[in-house]
């Protein structure tokens, strides 16, 4: 079955991942720009990143007839250098006209703080002032809930945004119910470990519908199984869902989402 | 929300046949390391953590449902609504 991985760092995966993805159904990607594992040092840093996501990915990701698109940020967990945070947002328009840019990702908190936040609502404002879609990173484990909320109360206290263009990622069940009632699109990220398994995926497909959710490996450099989708795919098949409902959270979900930025033209 | 949702294509009976062994594994993993806990030196009497997986082996037990999101929430910092006004963080576009 064809599909797409919505949230894949394949910066951090070797090109053997490609072909195995390919081999597996995968036809698109979207990466979105994230922490490297140490903090960076400068503006420039961000900008020969910025460069990997745009001109060295999707040449990598073509060989094997995968589709590859990103979206630019500097993340949550660099977000307290407020200086650096703010010189990589005033950069990030020179990449907007890219072909594969499709938005402005993954922003979000990580351990919830004051600084966090601040950069939060700047990367918002400037996606709001270039019309960009926005994808967005909740935090993890015990933070997630809190961060969740004050990400939430952020966007919905801004009556300039359009939930139908953003993407909150790694719902877990104490999460997904308010994302999704309050007209954003969720993400569930399948991890090994943390997270979310493919049968706990399977588990919210079920409890709350296919409307506006999509699940993603978010492979990385860490514990992760860039295949993971195919996973939820087999979970989905042996609990007996049709392949018109598999298609619609592995595919057409991704695709409706995507097409809402000009770059997006897989399908 | 119905927890009891048309999406689920298998039945409760199924289900316990399909997953009975994952479900066993995983019960006894758990019991393992509270055995591992007991076998070694020192005390987690105090231990926040062990708290957090006492009060959670409670939640499986009781007879109230939603029991994977009790068991996040449980494992949760506290959200407060007055986050913005604390943290002198003002909105944008409103």
């Amino acid at each position: 079955m064809d599909y797409i991985d919505p949230h894949l760092h394949m910066v951090s995966r070797t090109t053997d991942d490609y072909e195995t993805l390919a081999r597996m159904g995968c036809v698109a990607i979207s990466e979105p720009a994230f922490w490297a594992g140490f903090d960076r040092g400068s503006v420039d840093s961000f900008r020969d990143y910025f460069r990997q996501l745009t001109e060295f990915e999707p040449k990598r990701a073509a060989q094997y007839g995968i589709s590859h698109y990103t979206w630019l940020c500097i993340n949550a967990k660099e977000a307290e250098n407020v200086t650096l945070s703010r010189e990589v947002i005033a950069m990030i328009p020179e990449f907007l006209g890219c072909s594969n840019v499709l938005g402005i990702g993954e922003i979000g908190l990580n351990k919830n703080t004051r600084n966090e936040a601040t950069i939060f609502m700047e990367h918002v404002d400037l996606a709001v002032k270039y019309k960009q879609q926005i994808l967005i990173h909740t935090p993890h484990l015990e933070d997630k809930y809190q961060g969740t909320r004050m990400i939430l109360d952020m966007l919905m206290g801004d009556s300039r945004i359009d939930r139908s263009r953003v993407l909150v990622d790694h719902v877990e069940e104490h999460t997904i119910e308010y994302v999704l009632e309050n007209g954003f699109w969720a993400g569930m990220t399948l991890y090994p470990v943390s997270k979310c398994t493919p049968q706990r995926a399977a588990d919210m497909i079920e409890r709350y519908g296919p409307e506006r959710l999509m699940a993603n490996s978010a492979g990385d450099w860490g514990p992760s199984k860039p295949t993971a989708i195919p996973d939820l795919i087999m979970e989905l098949k042996k609990r007996g869902h049709t392949k018109e409902l598999i298609q619609r959270v592995v595919y057409e979900n991704p695709k409706t989402f995507f097409t809402q930025s000009k770059p997006f033209v897989h399908g | 929300m119905n927890t009891k949702t048309a999406l689920v294509e298998r039945s409760a009976q199924q289900i316990i046949f399909d997953e009975f062994m994952i479900a066993r594994a995983k019960i006894v993993e758990l019991a393992a390391t509270l055995d591992r806990i007991e076998r070694a030196t020192g005390d987690v009497e105090d231990s926040r953590n062990m708290q957090l997986l006492v009060q959670g082996m409670h939640i499986l037990c009781d007879d109230e449902v939603e029991k994977a999101k009790r068991v996040q929430l449980l494992m949760s910092r506290q959200y407060d609504p007055q986050w913005q006004t604390q943290m002198s963080i003002s909105k944008l576009g409103s």
